[in-house]
Parts: structure tokens; sequence; C-alpha cells
């Protein structure tokens, strides 16, 4: 498989602020690649540094195995699907698609039928006589989606896509995206600060905190085996571990992730881990219970609690099994081999 | 209870009256002092004056308007014309980069010295910005004076030896008259290009160049047309005003008359007030024309 993007060492400054610090990566062909943080992590410069509207301050951008420092935007086949969408108010939603082609001289009639196919591809046939405020966020979108499928680009940047969406709409654009993403072919990056998105529809997540990639890998691994206490917490929905807690679950003295499956309630004694019940939550599947450890915090030989706040932790009880009742004192056990270790920072 | 609480009671619990009340006096203003004088103005201009006795005759008529559409004064408002265009043209041509550069990359303290450089001129007296130029412009002025110290003297002399547009000095030709009209009215049209161009979101352009649009393309077929209300704002009044200003060629450029010096000449001098009054509709049928078209263009979103 070849390697769409490839950034070596790639830094991007502007002044004091390190807003891409030294990212290492490869995206390959075909790929849908999510990059994920909080806002201000630099994954919307990498991004803009594949479109070509930002240059690196040091290091070195491969596209399809081409040198993208110093080639402007309009000469790179990258296409970005802009987080506001910027269609052109004063072209109909035919001309804003049929834009790409009609800069590239292809004839009127012709960028036109184009233009209709690639809307009929975001399932909007016939809106091309309109205009973009006449539509809705989420025609927008599929405009913004269309004008950049029309040039059959190597690889499609999408900056937040979904952000401006309600959640309802974004649920079914996402399905829409990933179907669109495999029917094509063409390689996605994706940039979004939601989790849950990266990890439903991406096949790699590259996850990025201080302009740096904390963990790159697949959804599945960023969510089981979170390398670092940022990502846990980012990715959410794993318990995290302090050393201590660690080592009472029978684990080594490190960070660790636990998730909630793997954790079963049990009575008191002989537990790993004590706690009183503060909250009950029905799933479906199970039921996820929370459990405040603090009732009895864990102390050092002097007998001095070891965290001013002890962590909640959150249990799943899979259905047909006993939940307890609320306030009701428990017991918490794992296997070992569930903990996983990662490193604080 | 006193007075004023129980009037400002009374006008709390009947709004119009209140609102009436406070659009009275400047409705009242502009009806009778502004539009009056100018309803007043075209009426002078259906009335004509007697030949012999130089006396106006108070009788509905067109023959003010015949005398209007005489080839001297055909002229008149063709050299008018052709001067605000020419001058609207070139203020756009110089205050788009102006415009850009203030919308899209001065910040600040930049941006603050670029307010203050584009209205500085503005709060110096017209009449003072006229006169320096007549120096600056003059035979023996600053620029002769620049052009010698430059060895261009040649360049100068033969702009000044073209037909039209030359002349004897740079201040009694078409050139001077052109200059100092650009001069006096390019904060008008920065302003409005400025606006309309601070509205165009930066990932517009980088859509376009994203698109496969050089930066030439993207001007063309994205920046221009969003921008386009501002400039024609902006048009509005560098037409207008270049349309109806009678100073500055009084005092810079060739004898020949622009139409407020022929209106000023007709009801002064020679006491024609009906084609003095013919002279002034021209640029106001002319403006209500231009108005209509810019606002079709959608020019009043932008100021």
């Amino acid at each position: 498989m070849r390697t769409a993007v490839a950034f070596s060492n790639v830094s991007r400054h502007f002044g004091a602020v390190r807003a891409v610090d030294g990212v290492d990566l490869e995206i390959a062909e075909g790929e849908f690649f999510a990059m994920l943080g909080p806002s201000g992590s630099g994954k919307t410069t990498c991004l803009r540094l594949i479109a070509g509207f930002e240059q690196p301050t040091s290091g070195h951008i491969e596209i399809f195995g081409e040198t993208a420092e110093g080639v402007p935007p309009y000469r790179r086949s990258v296409n970005t699907v802009f987080q506001d969408y910027a269609l052109f108010p004063h072209l109909s939603v035919a001309d804003n698609v049929a834009y790409g082609p009609m800069i590239r001289g292809v004839a009127k009639a012709e960028r036109l039928k184009a233009a209709e196919e690639a809307l009929a591809l975001v399932r909007l046939p016939g809106f091309g006589h309109r205009r973009p405020s006449q539509l809705s966020g989420g025609q927008r979108q599929r405009v913004a989606l269309a004008r950049a499928l029309i040039n059959k680009p190597k690889v499609l940047l999408l900056d937040e896509p979904l952000g401006a969406l309600d959640l309802k709409l974004r649920e079914h654009m996402q399905d829409e995206l990933k179907v669109l993403q495999r029917t094509l072919g063409i390689t996605f990056v994706f940039v979004t600060h939601d989790q849950g998105e990266a990890l439903s529809m991406a096949d790699r997540v590259a996850v990025f905190n201080h302009g740096r990639i904390v963990q790159i890998g697949s959804p599945e691994d960023i969510y089981q085996r979170p390398r670092t206490r940022f990502v846990a917490d980012f990715v959410g929905s794993s318990n995290i571990l302090p050393p201590d807690y660690t080592k009472a679950f029978g684990g080594g003295a490190n960070w660790a992730s636990l998730r909630p499956e793997a954790m079963r309630i049990v009575a008191t004694e002989g537990a790993a881990m004590t706690g009183k019940i503060t909250g009950l939550r029905y799933l479906g599947a199970g039921t996820r219970v929370t459990v405040e450890t603090g009732v009895v915090p864990p102390t050092d030989e002097r007998g001095a609690p070891l965290h001013e706040m002890a962590p909640l932790l959150v249990v799943q009880v899979p259905a047909g099994q006993p939940v307890p009742a609320e306030g009701e004192l428990v017991g918490l056990v794992c296997a070992p081999a569930d903990l996983h270790a990662m490193a604080e920072r | 209870m006193n007075f004023a609480s129980n009037l400002s009671d009374a006008l709390w619990r009947r709004p119009r009256l209140t609102l009436a009340l406070m659009l009275a006096p400047p409705l009242l203003w502009l009806g009778i002092i502004y539009l009056g004088s100018l309803f007043a103005l075209l009426a002078q201009s259906f009335f004509s004056i007697d030949e012999f006795s130089g006396l106006i005759r108070y009788e509905w008529t067109l023959k003010t308007y015949g005398e209007l559409l005489r080839p001297a004064n055909l002229d008149i408002i063709l050299r008018t014309v052709s001067m605000a265009a020419a001058v609207t043209l070139a203020s756009a041509l110089i205050a788009f980069p102006i415009a850009y550069y203030a919308a899209r990359y001065a910040r600040g303290k930049w941006k603050a010295l670029f307010y203050l450089g584009v209205m500085l001129p503005l709060w110096s007296s017209y009449l003072v910005k006229v006169y320096a130029w007549k120096l600056i412009l003059a035979k023996e002025g600053i620029l002769t004076w620049l052009f010698a110290k430059l060895h261009l003297t040649w360049l100068l002399d033969a702009w000044l030896a073209l037909p039209l547009i030359g002349g004897n000095s740079l201040s009694v030709s078409y050139t001077g008259t052109f200059l100092v009209f650009v001069y006096v009215w390019l904060p008008y049209m920065i302003l409005p290009t400025q606006a309309a161009l601070e509205r165009v979101p930066g990932s517009m352009l980088e859509a376009s160049a994203d698109l496969g649009g050089s930066p030439a393309q993207t001007f063309r077929h994205v920046l221009l047309p969003l921008a386009l209300p501002g400039i024609i704002a902006g048009s509005i009044f560098t037409f207008s005003l270049t349309l109806g200003d009678y100073i500055i060629p009084q005092i810079i450029g060739s004898s020949r008359l622009f139409i407020g010096q022929a209106v000023y000449a007709h009801q002064g001098t020679a006491g024609n007030i009906p084609l003095a009054a013919a002279f002034t509709v021209v640029p106001i049928v002319i403006m209500g024309f231009y108005l209509w078209m810019a606002k079709r263009k959608g020019a009043f979103d932008a100021l």
C-alpha cells in the first residue's frame, strides 16, 4: 500500500507558540484517518499543512511521494471541506460545486453535468439552482463535500465537518461519510475533537496534545490501551487508576486504565478495593454502577490518606446479573491482565 | 406629581405620539428645506429666460432644456461625466490594495494608523488642500522640480505635450484636475471597499485556492465579486462628488467649464437661473440612474 501523506519531524511555530511540534506520521492510501485532540492541540494546523495553507517551520512533508513544502494549495491534488463550509455566497449551488472544473477550464455544459452528478452523490439532486443561503446546515455541508469530491482529490481533508450539525444529523452524516469513503476509496483525513466520532469512523486515530501526537493507532488500541493518562482521560469511559490503586488491584506501581466491563462487584471481605455505590445507570445491555472509593481512602504507612479526592470508579454489570442497591458498600476485583499500564504524561 | 412627570407618563402611554413628536422637526427640516429647495430648483428649469430683457418668464416650457442640449453645453456635460468616470476608476484602482491591506493584514496599532492616514486629509480644509495642490502642480512647483532632479523633465514635457490631457503646466491641465479630484475623494472609496473586504471570510479565499484557483483566479472569481458592492458604494461618492464639484476645476485645470462651474456662471453673472437649474438636473438624473443600478448590485448592503 502506498503512503498518501507522510510527516517527518514537522513543526509549525507561530512566534513563541509551537502549534505543531515535531510530528511524525504516515497515512496510507485509502485510509480513513482521524486527528483527535482538544482545541489548540495542533490537529487543525496539521490539516492546514497538508492542504498547503500553512508551511512547516521545519521538517518534511510528502504527499504521494512528492515534496509538499513550497507547493501552493492550488497545485496540490488535495481538497478540503472547511469547518464553516466556505461556500461562495455569490454563486449558485451548481456553480459552487463546479468551481474546481471551472478553474481548470472545463466547458460550462460539461462542468454543470459533473456538478449535478456530484450533488447526486451527496444526495442533493436538483439543488443546483439554489443559493447557499437557502440551504440548511446539513445541506451546505453536503454541498461543500460535493464541491471537494468533484475534483477527484487524492486526499480529502475534513476540518470538523460535522461540528455545526445537530446530534441526529451528525450521527447520520457519520455513517454516510464512512460509506462514501469506502465507495470512492479516497484517503480521508478527518479532524475532530469528538472522540466518539473519531473512534466510530476512522481506521486509525492520532491523538494530539500540545502540538504533538501522544498516541497513534486503531480505535480499539486508543480505547482499550491508552498509552498515557491524557489519552485515557480524553477518550473517556475507561477508569483511570493512580499507581496505588493499580497496586491494590494486583498490578504494578503505575498509572493504569481499566475498562468498566473488566471489573466485578463482590463482597467487601477480601476485595481489592471497597466503596459505596453512588449512582446506577441502566443502559439495556447492562447497568453502569458508580462506586465512590473514598469511603475507605487508601492510606500510607502513617495512616494519612493518599488522595485528596479518591477516584470514582465505573463498573459495568452485565444484564441478568444482580445489581446492588444505591448506598450499598461493595467490594471490587478485576483480573490483573485487564489493567493496562500507561504513562502519567 | 409635577407637570414634567405627568407629561412623561402621558407620553409613555402614547408611544406613537412620542415618536411623531421626535421625528417631526427633522422631517420638516428635510421636507421643506432640503426637498423643497430641490423641487423649487426643478421647477425653475421648466421656466425660460427672455433673451432681450434677461428676465425670467414664468411659463411652463421645455425651451431651457432645448438650450441645455446645445453642442457647447453637451460638451460640458460630457467633459464632467468623463472626468467623474476617470476619477472613479482611478480611485477604485488605488483604493483596492490599500483597503485589502487594511482588511486582511493590519491589526491593532497598524489598523489605527490606517484609519488615521485615510481620515486625516478629510479633517483639513478642502480649499487649503486644493491650493496646496496648485503649488505642487504649478510650473515652478515641487513636482516640476522633482522631475528635474530625477532627470525626467522630458517625461513631464512629453506628457504635457499630449493633446486634451496636456497643457502649459500640470496645474492648468486636465491631468492636474484629475489628480486633485482623485486625492480629495480617495478616502470615500477606501472606507466602503475596506468594509466590504472585511466581511469576506479568509476561508473563502482558502477554499478558492484549495479548489485550484491561482491568486489571480481567486481575485477574479471570488474576491472581486464579493468586494464589488463596497466598490460601487465608494464609487457613488467619488462619482457624484466629482459631478457636482465646481471649486477644483476652477482652481486647477484649463478654463473649460464643468457642470458645477456652468451652474455657478449661469446663476451668477449670466443671471440665467432656468439654465442653471436645468444643468443641476443633469447630475441628479445621472446619479438617480447610477443609484438604481447600484441598488440592483446590492451596493447599499455595504454602507
